[in-house]
C-alpha cells in the first residue's frame, strides 16, 4: 500500500539494566523485552534478553548490579506507540523454585541523551489468603500470562456495572 | 552555553567526523605528544583519542618522524590539508605519510623562508598578520620566560587562529605577567598544561569563520576570560604551545628534539609564587562584582527613564524573594557581561518571572533518612468525626467545629389568588393590588420629585443666561446650559410620563372600585370587607390655575426654542443639500451640453444617453415652526395626563370597613363556596439543600384567603446552605395535601442575623388547573365578569408568603455564620467547574453588587490570574444578566483537546488511515507502519468495502483475571479428594479419558504457538484401482440396483479381469495427506480399501498478520483440505537384465477424494470429531468402488444405505484456544413487546429443561435488529428455469432446487461481517450477496420447498463438522429427509451416516417447535410436531399466532444467467490453472495434451446435466475408445465458484502437479454452468496421462 521506500524515523536505543533493589531478595535474573505500538518494527538489536543471575552486593548498598546491555534499534512512522522496556525479575524462593519477583515497564526515554530510569517494581497478588498460602507453598505465584502485559493498557478500562 | 561557544564546538565536531580530517587532527595529536614527552596522557582526554594515541605513546622513539609531523601541523593552520588522501598504514607511519610529510617540508621551508623574510620587515607594527618572526624561536625552548614577547605572539594568535581561539590567548594573556621562572624549571604554564592538556584535535576554523575573527580582535575578550570554562582553558595553553611551535624554525626543532632524553629528566625547583603576586594575578584574572547598588541609568539605554509597569496598572507577578546585595552583584556582573542590557527589563530591574513557588508542597515530603519514616509513620490519635455527605459545599471539620444556625421566620401566607375566589373577591384582590401600587407610587410621589427638579433645572439656566453674573468664559456656559436644556428636556418627558401614569393608575382603581360595587349589586351580597373611599382635596383653584398654566407657558417656549434650534439646523442642512445639488446641476449641464456638441460632431456616435436626471430633486426648505400649533399640543397633552386646575385633587382609601353578608343571606352556591373555603387548610414545608426538615402546622384557610403561621425555624445546619425552599400545601378536608407551589427564599448575607432581618414578601404561583362547582371561580379555567361570557379572565392560584431568614446570633454573640473563606473556596471552586453560571443564583453566592464593590474596594488586581474567577464572576454579574445557555456541554474542553479540526482530519489521509485502523475497520485492523507522509499513501488504500452492519456493535472485549495472570487453583475439599483418590489409581490405564486443556487467550500468541492436530484414524470404502483395460474391451452397462448408485458393476472385477493382479496384490494403497495454510503433511501409507492410520499430523498455523487477536482468529478464511491418495508403485526398468540386481521403482499417487473443513469451523468447535464423507469426484478415472459383498455383507447391508467413502478424523487446535464469547446484547427490535417477553420466557424455559439443545426464536437481521424468526420463512418461487427442467418429476425437482441452493458460496457470518455475531439476511439479500452461511441456505432451501408444495421446516440443530446448524427438514411420501442445504445432500432420517447429530428445534413458518422428547438424535426422534409431549411450541392457545408479517420479499426476481460472461469465465480460469500448474512445476516441462483437453472438455457439461451421477461408465468407455494408448489418472472437480482462490487452493490440493514422470502429459478442462442470479457452478476436469509403452 505504500511506497516503495517509505519514509521511517529511527529509535536507537542503548543502554543497560543496571542494577536492582531487592530489600528480600537475592540471586535474581532478569527478563528484558519491548512493547511498542503498530508502526514500530525493530531494525537491528535484540529484543529481548535474558540475564545472568547475579547475588546481592556485599556493601550496605546491597545491590543486585546486572549491568546487562540493551543495544536496539527501531523504525517507525508515527510517535504513537512509542516502546516501552518491560522487564520481569524473577528469583528462587524459600524451596528454590523459581518465581517472579517483579514486573515492571517504562517508556524508552523521549529525548537523546543519557536518562536513567527507576522502575517500580510489582507482581500480582493472590487473589485470597488460601491462594496466597498454597501458592507460597507451591511455588507457584500469580503470574501475568505475559509480561507484556503490565506494558498495555488493554482490559484496564473501568469495567460497567 | 555561550551560543559562540557553542559554534565553535559543532566546528571541531564536524572535523572530527571527516576522515581526512580527522586522521589530520590525530597526526597534530602526535606530534604534539611527541614534542612534549614527559608529558602523561592528561585523564580528561576523550577516550577515542586516547586509544589512538596511546599506541603512539609505545613508541616514542622515532624522533625522526616528529619534525615532519609538526610543520605539518603549521600547516593545518595556513592550508586547510583536506586535500590529502587518508593513509591507511597500520604503524600510522607508512612510507606513504613519509613520502608525504616530506614534500610538505619542503614546501613549507619554502614558503617559510619566504614568510621569514617578509615578517622580518613587519615586526614594527604592532599586529603582525598570519606569520611569525623567526626571532622568537627560543621560546621553545623556555616556555612562557618572556612574557613581553607572549604578549605579542598573542596577539598574532588572535590575528592567526580562528575565532574558536579567541578563548584561548584570553587564558593566555591572563597569564602573561608571570614572573621569570629560572631555566631548567617547567614554567607554571608548563605545570599548567601538564594537568589540563586537552588533546582536543586543531580546530580548523580560521579560513571559514573570519568574520568570528575579526570579532574577536575586538575588546571583547576579557568578558570571554570571564566565561571560560577550565577544559577550554587547558586547550587554550594547548594552542599557545602549538603557536610557539608554529613560529619555530624546523632545524631548531629538530635539533631540539635530539635532546628529548635530556628533557625527561630535567628537574626543576618546585613552583614559588608569592603571595602578592598572586593577589596581582588574581585581580587580573579575577573581575569581583561589587556589592554597591547599580544606578539605574546604568541599567536601561541611554536617556530612558525607567517604566514601572506596576504603576501602570499592568499585572506584574511577585518576584521572588532575592537579598539585596545578591540581586546587586547580579546586576553587576551581568552589566559587565553584557553591555547590551538584554538582561534589565523597562524598570532597571532584572527580567524576572514571577515566583513559581508555591506555598504549600504538591508532593509528599521525601523521607531521606530512616529516623525520620519512623517518625513519620507513629500513629495519630484524632478523634473520628463524622462524616458529613454533601457536595462540595460541606463546611470542612478543619473549620471551628459547630453548628450554624439560620432562622426562618414564617409569619403568614396570602393568596392572591385563590380556586375557592368569588367574583368579587378577584376584583377585591385586583383593588388591593392596585391599592397597594398606588400607595408604593405615593410614597415615592415620583412625580413631584421631577416636577421640582425641572423648577431647579430651570432656574438653573435662568441664573445661567443671566448676563450680570461673572462668567469664566462664555463656552462653558454655553455648553453647562446646553446640558441643562437637554436634563430638562429629559426630566419633562420622565414628569410627564410619571404624572400620566399616576392618572391612569387612579382612574383604574376607580373603575375596578365600580365594577365592584355594580358586582355586590348584581349579586346582592357581599363577600368582602373591603370599601374604597375617595377623599376630596380642594385646593385654592386661583393659584392652581395659574400654576398650570404658567407651567404650560414655561413648557411651550422651551418647545418654541427647541424647535427654533433644530429649524436653525435643518435650514443648514438644506442650504447645503441646495448648494450640492446646483453644483451638480452646472455640471450636468455643462456636460451634456459637451455631449451635444460630441453628438454634432460624431452624429453616429451617439448611441445612449449615460446621464439620466437622477438626483436632481431640488431639496426642499424646512418649513418654521408654528407657535400655535406647539400650544396646541402642550395643552392637550396637559389635558391628558395631568390633572386640571379646577379638579379637585382625589386621594382614594381602601379600608375594611365594610360588612360581609352572613351566610343565611347568600345563596346557595356562594354558602358551597364558603364552605368549601372552610374546608380548605394551607401549611408550608421547609426545605434546606432540597431536604425537608421541618414543617408548619397545618391552618385553616380564612375567608379573605390569609393563613398566619407566626412560626420560627431554627435550623443548625452543617453545610453551607445551597437553596433554601419552601413547599405550600394544601390540604381539603380530609384529603391527601396536594402541592400547590414552591417558593424559593435567598439565602441571606452573612451580614444579616436575627433581630435585624426585615419581612420580606416572595410571590408564587402554582399552574393548578382547578373547576369548582360553585361560586368559585376555579383556577387556571377561564371565567368572565360579564353575563354574556366575553372578555374572559384566565387566573391562576397565586399568593405571597411573608418570610424573614437570617443568621441565629449565639450565646455569646457571636452569630452563627459559617466562615467566609468557606464560602470563599465553596464558590470559587464551584464555578471553576460548572460550565454554566446558571447555579449562581440558587447557590450560596451572596450579593453580587456587594461582591463587586468590595473587590473594587480592595483593588483587587483584575489581571492577576489569581483573581481571573472571581473577576470574571463579578463582571457577568454587574453586566446585568448572567448569561444562561440554554445548552449543556458533555465534554466542554473537547474542542480544546482535539488534535486537529476535524476537517484537517479528514482532508489528511494518513489521520485517516490512523482513524480507521483505531476504529478496526477489517481493512486496516492490523495495518502496519502507517507512512509517515501523505504523499506516500495511495488512493486505493481507501477503497473500503462498504460495511453491510454499520449498526452492528461489538462489544469490548474485557479481560478477565485469567486471561492476564496465570494462578494456581486453591485445592478445595473435592479436588483434594480426587487427587487423593487419583494416587490409587492406575498409572496407565487401559482406557485412558481425554483430559480438560487449559483454553489459551489470544492475546498473547505469536508465530509459531498455535498448531492444529489432525488424527487420522480410519477409512472405509476407499475406491479401488481397477485393472487396465484394453481399449477395445467394451464393458457393458450393469444393472445397477436401486440402492446402489455410485457402485460400480461388480463385473469389473470378475475374475477375468482380475488377471492382471497377481494374487494377493493389494487393490489401493492409500494415504491422507493433511494440506493447511500451504503446509503439507502426510500420513504412512496403509493397505486396503478400508484402511487405518490412526497417526496424528501436526500443522502450524499462522494467522494473517501475525495478529492473534480474536476478532483477526475469527476471519481466517482458510481450509483444512485432508486429501486421500492413492500410492502407486511403477515398476521403472530401463534394462531387463537389471532386474535381479536392483529395482528402481516410481511411486505415483493418485487423487481421491477429499474432506474440506475450514479452520473456522475447527476454531469454533474446539475440537471436531466424527467420521466424515469423503468428497470423491464423480468419476474418478481407473478406480471404482469394491463391492466385497461376501465378506463383509452383514456390515454392508447397514451401510448400503448411503453411498461414498468415509473417513474418520478427529481435529483440534493445540492450544485450545477461546472463541470469543458471542454477544448477547439487546437490539433495537420492530417486534412487539409482548412478543419479544414471550419469546425470552420461552427461551428460558427451554434452556432450563435442555441446556444443550439449540433454541431459537428471534435472530438479528441484516440491520442489527432482532427479528422473529418464523418471518423468515415464507413460500418462495425457485428459477423457472430449475423448475422447467423435470417438469413432472416433483422429487428431482426438489433435488435440483437443493443443488441449486448448495451451488451458493458459503461464507461464515464471523468472516464476511467480522466479529461473532449470526446475522440472518432475507433471501433476496442472500442472493445478492451470493454469500452466506448454513442459516441463509437452509431458510432458501426450505422456501423452495414450500413454494413447491412440500411440508418443510427448519431445522436447528447440531451437525458435523459444522457444529450449531441449520438444516432443513421434509415430509415425503410416508418418511422425513433432512437436507443439507449446503451440500445439497439429503438423508433419510435413519440414515446413520446423516451429518446431523441432534435436533434442537423446528421453525415453520408459523411457529417454532422444540425439541422435548429424551433423545435428540435424529435416528431416535419422532417429528411429529403435532404431539405437544414431544414438541413444545412457541405460539399455542394461550398465546396464538399473531399473524406475523414476513420479512422476505413477494417474490424473488432473477436474472437470467449471461452465458457469454460464463464462457469468458471460463476460459479466465481455465487459462489461470493451466499456468498455475506450470508454476507448480518449475523443474518440468509440463505438456498439454489438447486432444485428451477436448475430450474432457465435452464431458464436463453432461456432467454437470447429469449432477454428476450415473455417468462414470459412459465416461470411461468413451476415454478409453480415445486414449487407449494412455495410463490415464484424472478427476473432475466440482464446486460452487465464489472467487478464483479456491479454485486453485482445490486443484493444487489434489497434486496431480506432483507426477514427476518425464513424458508425462496433463489434461485440463474448465466448464461453467451459469444458473440464474450469477450461481456458477464450475466443474474443473484435470488428468495427467502417460503413455503405455
Amino acid at each position: 500500500m505504500a511506497t516503495a521506500s517509505p519514509s521511517v524515523f529511527l529509535l536507537m536505543v542503548n543502554g543497560q539494566v543496571e542494577s536492582a533493589q531487592f530489600p528480600e531478595y537475592d540471586d535474581l535474573y532478569c527478563k528484558y523485552c519491548f512493547v511498542y505500538g503498530q508502526d514500530w518494527a525493530p531494525t537491528a538489536g535484540l529484543e529481548e534478553g535474558i540475564s545472568q543471575i547475579t547475588s546481592k552486593s556485599q556493601d550496605v548498598r546491597q545491590a543486585l548490579v546486572w549491568n546487562f546491555p540493551i543495544d536496539v534499534t527501531f523504525k517507525s512512522t508515527n510517535p504513537y506507540g512509542w516502546p516501552q522496556i518491560v522487564l520481569s525479575v524473577y528469583g528462587p524462593d524459600m524451596f528454590g523454585n523459581d518465581v517472579v519477583r517483579g514486573y515492571g515497564a517504562v517508556h524508552v526515554p523521549f529525548s537523546p541523551g543519557r536518562h536513567k530510569r527507576t522502575i517500580p517494581m510489582f507482581v500480582p497478588e493472590s487473589t485470597s489468603k488460601l491462594q496466597k498460602f498454597t501458592s507460597w507453598f507451591m511455588g507457584r505465584r500469580p503470574e501475568y500470562t505475559d509480561p507484556k502485559v503490565v506494558a498495555q493498557g488493554e482490559g484496564r478500562e473501568a469495567q460497567p456495572g | 552555553m555561550n551560543p559562540r561557544e557553542e559554534k565553535v564546538k559543532i566546528i571541531t565536531e564536524e572535523f572530527i567526523e571527516n576522515d581526512e580530517d580527522a586522521d589530520m587532527g590525530r597526526q597534530n595529536k602526535n606530534s604534539k605528544v611527541r614534542r612534549q614527552p614527559r608529558k602523561k596522557q592528561p585523564p580528561t582526554a576523550v577516550p577515542k583519542e586516547m586509544v589512538s594515541e596511546k599506541s603512539h605513546l609505545g613508541n616514542p622513539q622515532e624522533p625522526v618522524q616528529e619534525e615532519p609531523k609538526t610543520r605539518l601541523l603549521s600547516m593545518t593552520v595556513r592550508r586547510g590539508p583536506r586535500s590529502l588522501p587518508p593513509i591507511p598504514s597500520t604503524s600510522r607511519t607508512g612510507f606513504a605519510e613519509f613520502s608525504m610529510r616530506g614534500r610538505m617540508r619542503e614546501k613549507l621551508q619554502a614558503a617559510r623562508s619566504k614568510a621569514e623574510s617578509a615578517l622580518l620587515q613587519e615586526i614594527p607594527t604592532p599586529r603582525p598578520r598570519r606569520l611569525r618572526s623567526p626571532s622568537k624561536k627560543e621560546l621553545e625552548t623556555e616556555f612562557g620566560t618572556e612574557p613581553g614577547k607572549e604578549v605579542e605572539r598573542t596577539q598574532q594568535e588572535v590575528d592567526s587562529q580562528s575565532y574558536s581561539r579567541v578563548k584561548f590567548h584570553d587564558s593566555a594573556r591572563k597569564i602573561k605577567p608571570k614572573p621569570q621562572v629560572p631555566p631548567g624549571f617547567p614554567s607554571a604554564e608548563e605545570a599548567y598544561n601538564f594537568f589540563t592538556f586537552n588533546f582536543d584535535p586543531e580546530p580548523e576554523g580560521s579560513e571559514e569563520k573570519p568574520k568570528a575573527r575579526h570579532r574577536a580582535g575586538t575588546n571583547q575578550e576579557e568578558e570571554e576570560g570571564e566565561e571560560e570554562e577550565p577544559p577550554a582553558q587547558g586547550g587554550g595553553k594547548e594552542m599557545d604551545e602549538e603557536e610557539l611551535l608554529n613560529g619555530d624554525d624546523a632545524e631548531d626543532l629538530l635539533l631540539g628534539l635530539d635532546h628529548v632524553a635530556d628533557d625527561f629528566v630535567a628537574v626543576r625547583p618546585a613552583d614559588y609564587e608569592s603571595i602578592h603576586d598572586r593577589l596581582q594575578i588574581e585581580r587580573e584574572m579575577l573581575f569581583i562584582p561589587s556589592r554597591q547598588t547599580v544606578p539605574t541609568y546604568k541599567k536601561l539605554p541611554e536617556n530612558v527613564q525607567p517604566r514601572f509597569l506596576e504603576d501602570e496598572g499592568l499585572y506584574t507577578g511577585v518576584r521572588p524573594e532575592v537579598a539585596r546585595t545578591n540581586q546587586n552583584i547580579m546586576e553587576n556582573r551581568l552589566l559587565m557581561q553584557d553591555p547590551e542590557r538584554r538582561w534589565f527589563g523597562d524598570d532597571g530591574r532584572i527580567l524576572a518571572l514571577p515566583n513559581p513557588i508555591k506555598p504549600f508542597p504538591s508532593r509528599p515530603p521525601v523521607l531521606t533518612q530512616e529516623q525520620s519514616i519512623k517518625a513519620e509513620l507513629e500513629t495519630l490519635y484524632k478523634k473520628a468525626v463524622k462524616y458529613v455527605h454533601s457536595s462540595q459545599h460541606v463546611i470542612r471539620s478543619g473549620d471551628p467545629p459547630g453548628n450554624f444556625q439560620l432562622d426562618i421566620d414564617i409569619s403568614g401566607l396570602i393568596f392572591t389568588h385563590h380556586p375557592c375566589f368569588s367574583r368579587e373577591h378577584v376584583l377585591a384582590a385586583k383593588l388591593a393590588q392596585l391599592y397597594d401600587q398606588y400607595l408604593a407610587r405615593h410614597q415615592r410621589n415620583k412625580a413631584k420629585f421631577l416636577t421640582d427638579k425641572l423648577q431647579a433645572l430651570r432656574n438653573a439656566v435662568q441664573t445661567g443666561l443671566d448676563p450680570e453674573k461673572p462668567h469664566q468664559s462664555l463656552d462653558t456656559i454655553q455648553k453647562t446650559i446646553n446640558e441643562y436644556k437637554s436634563e430638562i428636556r429629559q426630566t419633562r418627558k420622565f414628569r410627564d410620563a410619571e404624572q400620566e401614569k399616576d392618572r391612569t393608575l387612579l382612574k383604574t382603581i376607580i373603575k375596578v372600585w365600580k365594577e365592584m360595587k355594580s358586582l355586590r349589586e348584581f349579586q346582592r351580597f357581599t363577600n368582602t370587607p373591603l370599601k374604597l373611599v375617595l377623599r376630596k382635596e380642594k385646593a385654592d383653584q386661583k393659584a392652581d390655575e395659574e400654576a398650570y398654566e404658567a407651567e404650560i407657558q414655561a413648557e411651550i417656549s422651551e418647545l418654541l426654542e427647541e424647535h427654533t434650534e433644530e429649524y436653525a439646523q435643518k435650514m443648514e442642512e438644506y442650504r447645503t443639500s441646495l448648494h450640492q445639488w446646483k453644483a451638480r446641476r452646472k455640471a450636468q449641464r455643462a456636460k451634456k451640453k459637451k455631449r451635444k456638441q460630441a453628438a454634432e460632431e460624431h452624429p453616429g456616435d451617439e448611441i445612449a444617453e449615460p446621464y439620466p436626471e437622477e438626483d436632481l430633486v431640488k431639496p426642499s426648505p424646512p418649513e418654521p415652526t408654528d407657535r400655535a400649533v406647539i400650544e396646541q399640543e402642550v395643552r392637550e397633552r396637559a389635558a391628558q395626563s395631568r390633572r386640571r386646575p379646577w379638579e379637585p385633587t382625589l386621594v382614594p382609601e381602601l379600608s375594611l370597613a365594610g360588612s360581609v353578608t352572613p351566610n343565611d343571606q347568600c345563596p346557595r352556591a356562594e354558602v358551597w363556596r364558603r364552605e368549601d373555603v372552610k374546608k380548605r387548610s394551607v401549611y408550608l414545608k421547609v426545605l434546606f439543600n432540597n431536604k425537608e426538615v421541618s414543617r408548619t402546622v397545618s391552618r385553616p384557610l380564612g375567608a379573605d384567603f390569609r393563613v398566619h403561621f407566626g412560626q420560627i425555624f431554627n435550623l443548625q445546619i452543617v453545610n453551607w446552605p445551597e437553596s433554601l425552599t419552601l413547599q405550600v400545601y394544601e390540604t381539603i378536608g380530609h384529603s391527601n395535601p396536594t402541592l400547590l407551589a414552591e417558593v424559593f427564599l435567598p439565602i441571606p448575607e452573612t451580614t444579616v442575623v436575627t433581630g435585624r432581618a426585615p419581612t420580606e414578601e416572595v410571590e408564587f404561583s402554582s399552574n393548578q388547573h382547578v373547576t369548582l362547582d360553585h361560586e368559585g371561580v376555579g383556577s387556571g379555567v377561564p371565567f368572565s365578569f360579564e353575563a354574556d361570557g366575553s372578555n374572559q379572565l384566565t387566573l391562576m392560584t397565586s399568593g405571597k408568603v411573608s418570610h424573614s431568614v437570617a443568621w441565629a446570633i449565639g450565646e455569646n454573640g457571636i452569630p452563627l455564620i459559617p466562615p467566609l473563606s468557606q464560602q470563599n473556596i465553596g464558590f470559587r471552586s464551584a464555578l471553576k467547574k460548572a460550565d454554566a453560571i446558571s447555579s449562581i443564583g440558587t447557590s450560596g453566592l451572596t450579593d453580587m453588587k456587594k461582591l463587586a464593590k468590595w473587590a473594587a474596594e480592595s483593588k483587587l488586581d483584575p489581571n492577576d490570574p489569581n483573581n481571573a474567577p472571581l473577576m470574571q464572576l463579578i463582571s457577568v454579574a454587574t453586566s446585568g444578566e448572567s448569561y444562561v445557555p440554554d445548552f449543556f456541554r458533555l465534554e466542554q474542553l473537547q474542542q480544546e483537546f482535539n488534535f486537529v479540526s476535524d476537517q484537517e482530519l479528514n482532508r489528511s489521509k494518513r489521520f485517516r488511515l490512523l482513524h480507521l485502523r483505531s476504529q478496526e475497520v477489517p481493512e486496516f485492523r492490523n495495518y502496519k507502519q502507517v507512512p509517515v507522509y501523505d504523499r506516500e499513501i495511495m488512493e486505493k488504500v481507501f477503497q473500503v468495502r462498504e460495511s453491510v452492519i454499520n449498526r452492528f456493535l461489538i462489544a469490548k472485549q474485557y479481560f478477565l483475571l485469567a486471561d492476564m495472570i496465570v494462578e494456581e487453583e486453591v485445592p478445595n475439599i473435592s479436588i483434594l479428594g480426587l487427587s487423593l483418590f487419583k494416587l490409587a489409581e492406575q498409572k496407565r490405564p487401559l482406557r485412558p479419558r481425554r483430559k480438560g486443556r487449559k483454553k489459551v487467550t489470544a492475546q498473547n500468541l505469536s508465530d509459531g504457538d498455535i498448531k492444529l492436530l489432525v488424527n487420522i484414524v480410519r477409512a472405509y470404502d476407499i475406491p479401488v484401482r481397477k485393472p487396465a483395460v484394453s481399449k477395445f474391451q467394451q464393458l457393458s452397462r450393469s444393472s445397477r440396483m436401486f440402492s446402489e448408485k455410485h457402485a460400480a458393476s461388480p463385473s469389473t472385477y470378475s475374475p477375468t479381469h482380475n488377471a492382471d493382479y497377481p494374487l494377493g496384490q493389494v487393490l489401493v494403497r492409500p494415504f491422507v495427506e493433511v494440506s493447511f495454510q500451504r503446509t503439507v503433511c502426510h500420513t504412512t501409507t496403509a493397505e486396503g480399501p478400508n484402511p487405518s492410520w490412526n497417526e496424528e499430523l501436526e500443522l502450524p498455523f499462522r494467522a494473517p498478520n501475525g495478529d492473534y487477536s480474536t476478532a483477526s482468529l475469527q476471519s481466517v478464511k482458510d481450509v483444512v483440505f485432508i486429501n486421500i491418495f492413492d500410492e502407486v508403485l511403477h515398476e521403472v526398468l530401463e534394462d531387463d537384465r537389471e532386474r535381479g540386481s536392483g529395482i528402481h521403482t516410481r511411486i505415483e499417487r493418485h487423487w481421491l477424494g477429499c474432506v474440506k473443513i475450514p479452520f473456522s469451523t475447527i476454531y469454533f468447535q474446539a475440537r471436531i470429531d466424527g467420521t466424515f464423507k469423503i468428497d470423491i469426484p464423480p468419476v474418478l478415472l481407473g478406480y471404482s468402488k469394491e463391492q466385497n459383498m461376501i465378506l463383509e455383507r452383514g456390515f454392508d447391508s447397514v451401510r448400503s444405505l448411503s453411498e461414498g467413502s468415509y473417513i474418520t478424523l478427529f481435529i483440534t487446535i493445540e492450544p485450545q484456544l477461546v472463541p470469543g464469547e458471542s454477544i448477547r446484547e439487546k437490539f433495537e427490535s420492530q417486534e412487539d413487546e409482548k412478543l419479544l417477553q414471550a419469546t425470552e420466557k420461552f427461551q428460558a424455559e427451554c434452556a432450563l429443561k435442555f441446556p444443550n439443545r439449540q433454541c431459537l426464536t428471534t435472530v438479528i437481521d441484516i440491520s442489527g435488529k432482532t427479528v422473529f424468526i418464523t418471518r423468515y420463512l415464507k413460500p418462495l418461487n425457485p428459477p423457472q428455469e430449475l423448475l422447467n427442467v423435470y417438469p413432472n418429476n416433483l422429487q428431482a425437482t426438489a433435488e435440483l432446487v437443493a443443488r441449486y441452493v448448495s451451488l451458493i458460496p458459503f461464507l461464515p457470518d464471523t468472516v464476511s461481517f467480522g466479529g461473532i455475531c449470526d446475522l440472518w439476511s432475507t433471501s433476496d439479500q442472500f442472493l445478492d450477496l451470493l454469500a452466506g452461511d448454513e442459516e441463509e441456505h437452509a431458510v432458501l432451501l426450505c422456501n423452495y420447498f414450500l413454494s413447491l408444495g412440500k411440508k418443510a421446516w427448519l431445522l436447528m440443530g447440531n451437525a458435523i463438522p459444522e457444529g450449531p446448524t441449520a438444516y432443513v427438514l421434509t415430509w415425503e411420501q410416508g418418511r422425513y429427509l433432512i437436507w443439507n442445504p449446503c451440500s445439497g445432500h439429503f438423508y433419510g432420517q435413519f440414515d446413520t451416516f446423516c451429518p446431523l447429530k441432534n435436533v434442537g428445534c423446528l421453525i415453520g413458518p408459523d411457529n417454532i417447535w422444540f425439541n422435548i422428547q429424551r433423545y435428540d438424535s435424529p435416528l431416535r426422534i419422532n417429528f411429529d410436531v403435532t404431539r405437544p409431549k414431544l414438541w413444545k411450541s412457541f405460539f399455542s392457545r394461550s398465546l396464538p399466532y399473531p399473524g406475523l408479517s414476513s420479512v422476505q420479499p413477494e417474490e424473488l426476481i432473477y436474472q437470467r444467467s449471461d452465458k457469454a460472461a460464463a464462457a469468458e469465465l471460463q476460459d479466465r480460469i481455465e487459462k489461470i490453472l493451466k499456468e498455475k500448474i506450470m508454476d507448480w512445476r518449475p523443474r518440468h516441462l509440463t505438456r498439454w495434451n489438447r486432444y485428451c483437453t477436448s475430450t474432457l472438455r465435452h464431458f464436463l457439461p453432461l456432467l454437470e446435466k447429469s449432477q454428476g451421477e450415473d455417468v462414470e461408465d459412459d465416461h470411461r468407455a468413451e476415454l478409453l475408445k480415445q486414449l487407449g494408448d494412455y495410463r490415464f489418472s484424472g478427476f473432475p472437480l466440482h464446486m460452487p465458484y465464489s472467487e478464483v482462490k479456491p479454485l486453485i487452493d482445490a486443484v493444487y490440493s489434489t497434486g496431480v502437479h506432483n507426477i514427476d514422470v518425464p513424458n508425462v502429459e496433463f489434461a485440463l478442462a474448465v466448464y461453467i454452468h451459469p444458473y440464474p442470479k450469477n450461481v456458477l457452478s464450475v466443474w474443473i476436469y484435470v488428468a495427467s496421462l502417460i503413455r503405455n509403452r
